[in-house]
């Protein structure tokens, strides 16, 4: 595996293990791997976006970012004071996370532990509303935190494009319009 | 004196009307790599070598985010000339006048929207000009 970097985050324990590679281990992953998501792009780039952009998960499950867009590069990055000093927006528990910019083809992988509701967004592409709801766990779990409420912080466009948790809970990964 | 002031001022204005920035008119530009200070896009940020549908882009970072950006097909024939103009600027007045051209001959021009990238992240529109018929085909992919 050619791995590009590794990044290890705890938080009261083991809550997330991130790391990025190169293209041929986005080909990799086993039998019961990694949940795919996929960053998209039209071909002029008129359209950018997570595919699914929400998606509900068990805690502890492994995802795999990978850039598809042959003609853009994208990241998958947590809102958090950390990064970019943005408003927290994935649960108390949760350590964030940033991938960095993606060329195409290459992955990112991270492991959620912590219960609750994570957005992210891609840095070039939050202005054109690419941001990802991530649902750990089900409302109740222990130490379940609920999304966090609309803020200024974030473009209208972004707002706009965040799914709702019960959308995602009750229909399943959700695909970007135009992204198919 | 006064016609020849006339003249003059004539003369100021045509060369201001057809005016070429030096970019342009006095480097060759036809082959890559394109001379200083225009810089590779890959180089200045994470971006492929080559996009699908511009080429292998160079631009002098001096002139972000319109450009030009000059792409490149893949045996290095400039192809086409690109310039990227964020929407909010445009919708707030401002003008991008006067951008120098890779090359004269124009046979045909594409605009579209782009919701952004590394270096121009702002929704823009791409306005592409194309310096031969079969340059669209070899920048495509």
């Amino acid at each position: 595996m050619n791995r590009r970097g590794l990044l290890a985050l705890a938080s009261g324990g083991v809550a997330a293990l991130a790391l990025r590679t190169r293209p041929a281990a986005a080909h990799g992953a086993a039998a019961h791997g990694p949940v795919l998501i996929e960053m998209r792009g039209s071909a002029r780039g008129e359209h950018v976006g997570f595919a699914p952009l929400g998606l509900a998960v068990a805690p502890g499950a492994l995802l795999r970012f990978v850039n598809r867009d042959a003609s853009n590069s994208h990241t998958a990055t947590t809102y958090h004071p950390s990064l970019f000093d943005r408003q927290r927006r994935i649960p108390a528990a949760a350590a964030p996370w940033d991938s960095g910019l993606l060329l195409p083809e290459e992955s990112f992988e991270v492991t959620l532990e912590a219960a609750g509701v994570y957005d992210c967004y891609c840095q070039p592409h939050e202005m054109a509303g690419m941001v990802l709801r991530l649902v750990v766990g089900r409302p109740g779990d222990p130490g379940w935190e609920g999304a966090a409420p609309p803020s200024d912080d974030l473009p209208e466009a972004a707002l706009a494009a965040l799914p709702s948790v019960e959308a995602i809970l009750a229909d399943g990964p959700l695909m970007p319009a135009g992204l198919a | 004196m006064l016609i020849r002031s006339l003249a003059a001022a004539v003369a100021v204005s045509c060369a201001a009307a057809f005016a070429v920035p030096a970019a342009a008119q006095d480097a060759d530009l036809s082959k890559a790599p394109p001379p200083a200070p225009y810089a590779a896009v890959s180089s200045l940020v994470e971006l492929p070598d080559f996009l699908p549908g511009l080429g292998t882009l160079y631009v002098d970072p001096e002139t972000l985010p319109a450009g030009p950006f000059l792409g490149y097909d893949h045996d290095g024939k400039l192809s086409a000339t690109i310039y990227m103009v964020p929407i909010a600027d445009l919708e707030a007045g401002t003008a991008f006048d006067d951008l120098a051209v890779g090359a004269p001959e124009v046979t045909s021009v594409d605009i579209y929207y782009n919701a952004g990238h590394p270096g121009v992240e702002e929704p823009h529109a791409h306005v592409v000009l194309l310096h031969d018929a079969d340059a669209k085909a070899r920048l495509a992919e």
